[in-house]
């Protein structure tokens, strides 16, 4: 005899599956999707999917990343660098919350790919940049890589500093902030050229400081207290001494040592002494040391190139394969005795230097925001005492006054192609004096010696 | 309720004595007692890596022992014919399937129990962690993974009323990875611009009707402390009454199925 199935039976089970479908739909699953996915409900990157992986690696995902890890921290003594981008990637989008692997996956990838002259490989400072930030969307409650981000744009890029705050402000206002890397952003304000934003951060973290130490009298409390102290002694004094105070208030800037702006006499010659090698000679009249010169030599069309520079932030998308036929080369010109002369050798890397397109471009730049203190305290900090009757450009970096130059180079020259195989190929700026052994000495008297902090005793003329 | 307590209580007792059980609750607990020694694999996140194999640990054991201890439940009594000296008393068939039910509920309660206690120990000992709500805060981990078990029981009983043993076991494990990774999967599909809507409408529409083992798998925030968690009592009691609600229409179905059974 076939059992009837009772109705009301059929109901509860309907009314039971709608419920069902209703809490997970409208209850359960946005909820899920915010707190609990392991990717937080947002895949930052085109490779892999985070549940791809997780299909196959069920809840062991942190355990995995460790042992992945591990492996990458072998290949790192081993010096097999190239290994260990696959493995950062991988561990990223097991574990996205291994703020470790991204902080030192961005230090990595941004420093640690050099030329046999420990150039750095400057084609993947976009990818370092954009596994920081991928790493800041994964893990937006802790200040470390928020901080890490504003030092790779502080200190690797050591350019465009405004994005060193931005990425340092981020830092700051996280919780777990450490009190002592705060000072960092007076430092980035400063050299951004934001100096009473610089000096307010100063006189915050002093008094939070001073607080702090009157709680606990602990010696890192101590010591950061002295450290701000210092810091903010500095810079007062510095916004008097370069006039900063005088120009704000529109007085006249004839005492201060800024004024008058000071001629550093740029001039270089660039000569490809073999294939692939370039001698870089020139003139910088400005006696004291730590004067360093960024040279560029690119490809003329590089992709998000910028003047002596590129477009460092152009991309969201951590691409662990730059533009392989491509070439970014970047150095410092070191100035002694107030002339830089530099080989640069080129010839052991064809990775980092292809060099298959026709047309190149040397570019030459000094950014006073990037130098010592003690030639700020004569350029200042956008440059107000510095000039150059030949190279002065205020185009390059909007508010800066700095030195640019640019020569076009093209790959025969480089590689000693066609008519350069037994001809020298040499490239200068019109003003590179060729007068041996002093080249390039356009004027002799006109020499920045010594700068000080008082007021009025630059040297200069 | 005699006759469904009295075959829950059997089966407790049937589950104990199961060597197969017992060893594969042996070796969670022998995992997550060698679990600290791990620590060596990230550099500053020992307690993460603590964490995350321990709760892993947890919930595999115990998806494995679920499965195995239910997959056989009722075909072995059918086998052995015992069902009929069970049957052939005042004992209606609903009250057999449900009591079956609640003993393999009640013996993962007791399995889980025991490696949710040596996760506890292993974790005060490792962290020498003085802090009862850092202790009670992993444990949401195993109360929630319980009650995914007991989803994953009733699905294996729901096969169990018509399908053969070996056939069950592959089909619970399929519906559980299903549940388990069409979350993501989903989340996925919907994010993708390019996911054509037809495609969006049958992933929303298996999301919705097929069991969502995924639900519980609340581990992430537990493993990388997460301060901003909002509404988590309420997430997890909507969880769990959907699990309820879940397991209720599983028995129903296996009651009717079973009911209509020649055994």
């Amino acid at each position: 005899m076939k059992r009837k199935t009772s109705p009301i039976l059929l109901v509860v089970l309907a009314l039971a599956f709608i419920c069902q479908g209703l809490l997970q739909r409208f209850e359960i699953f946005d909820h899920w999707v915010k707190v609990y996915n392991p990717g937080k409900g947002k895949l930052y990157t085109n490779a892999m999917s985070p549940d791809q992986l997780l299909a196959v690696l069920a809840g062991f995902r942190e355990i995995t990343a460790g042992i992945l890890w591990v492996k990458a921290d072998t290949f790192f003594d081993q010096g097999n660098y190239d290994a260990i981008l696959p493995l950062i990637r991988l561990v990223t989008l097991l574990d996205p919350n291994e703020i470790d692997v991204y902080a030192t996956g961005m230090w990595h990838i941004g420093y640690n790919f050099t030329d046999e002259e420990q150039r750095s490989d400057r084609r993947y400072i976009p990818s370092a940049l954009a596994l920081g930030k991928e790493g800041t969307r994964q893990n937006p409650d802790t200040y470390e890589l928020f901080f890490e981000e504003g030092w790779l744009w502080y200190h690797k890029i050591d350019d465009d500093y405004s994005n060193a705050v931005d990425w340092f402000k981020k830092a700051r206002d996280k919780p777990d902030m450490l009190p002592a890397r705060k000072n960092l952003l007076g430092m980035a304000y400063q050299r951004s050229g934001e100096v009473d934003k610089s000096v307010d951060t100063y006189y915050r973290l002093y008094e939070d400081a001073v607080e702090k130490y009157k709680k606990e009298s602990a010696f890192g409390n101590h010591q950061n207290r002295d450290t701000l102290e210092s810091n903010l002694d500095n810079m007062l004094v510095r916004e008097v001494q370069r006039g900063y105070v005088a120009g704000k208030e529109n007085r006249p800037l004839t005492s201060y040592d800024v004024n008058p702006p000071f001629d550093v006499g740029f001039s270089v010659k660039a000569t490809v002494v073999e294939p692939n090698v370039i001698r870089f000679e020139g003139t910088w009249n400005v006696l004291p040391v730590g004067t360093r010169i960024r040279v560029v030599l690119r490809d003329l069309n590089y992709p998000h190139a910028k003047p002596a520079e590129m477009e460092w932030d152009c991309s969201d998308n951590v691409n662990l394969d730059p533009p392989r036929d491509q070439t970014f080369m970047q150095e410092q010109l070191f100035v002694r005795n107030r002339r830089f002369n530099k080989k640069v050798d080129m010839s052991k890397d064809p990775t980092m230097y292809p060099f298959t397109s026709d047309n190149y471009v040397m570019e030459f730049y000094y950014n006073p925001r990037s130098a010592p203190p003690h030639l700020q305290d004569k350029f200042s900090w956008s440059g107000e005492g510095l000039t150059d009757k030949n190279y002065l450009n205020t185009d390059v970096r909007k508010g800066q006054r700095v030195i640019f130059a640019s020569l076009p180079i093209t790959r025969d020259m480089i590689k000693r192609y066609g008519q350069w195989v037994d001809k020298t190929p040499v490239v200068k700026t019109p003003n590179y004096a060729e007068s041996a052994p002093d080249a390039g000495r356009a004027d002799d008297d006109v020499v920045l010696k010594i700068p000080s902090l008082r007021a009025g005793s630059t040297g200069g003329k | 309720m005699r006759p469904i307590l009295a075959i829950a209580s059997t089966t407790v007792g049937e589950a104990i004595r199961r060597k197969v059980l017992l060893i594969i609750l042996l070796i969670g607990v022998l995992f997550i007692v060698v679990a600290p020694g791990l620590g060596i694999l990230s550099a500053r996140s020992e307690t993460t890596v603590l964490k995350s194999f321990m709760l892993g640990v947890t919930q595999g054991v115990s998806a494995i022992i679920a499965v195995i201890l239910t997959v056989y439940m009722i075909p072995n009594e059918i086998e052995r014919r015992t069902i009929y000296t069970i049957l052939s008393k005042p004992v209606q068939r609903w009250q057999f399937l449900v009591g079956k039910y609640l003993g393999a509920v009640l013996s993962l309660l007791l399995m889980m129990s025991m490696m949710s206690a040596v996760m506890c120990l292993m974790f005060f000992l490792q962290q020498q962690s003085k802090n009862v709500s850092e202790i009670a805060d992993l444990m949401k981990g195993p109360m929630m993974y319980f009650v995914q078990m007991c989803l994953l029981a009733a699905v294996a009983i729901f096969f169990s009323t018509f399908v053969a043993p070996l056939v069950n076991f592959f089909l619970t494990v399929g519906v559980f990875l299903v549940g388990v990774f069409f979350n993501p999967l989903f989340q996925s599909l919907q994010d993708n611009q390019n996911t054509v809507p037809f495609v969006k409408i049958m992933a929303k529409a298996v999301n919705t009707i097929l069991p969502n083992f995924a639900n519980y798998n609340i581990q992430n925030p537990l493993i990388n402390s997460n301060p901003s968690i909002q509404n988590e009592g309420r997430y997890f009691l909507g969880i769990t009454v959907y699990g309820v609600v879940y397991i209720g229409i599983l028995l129903i179905l296996g009651i009717l199925i079973f009911d209509r059974r020649e055994v």
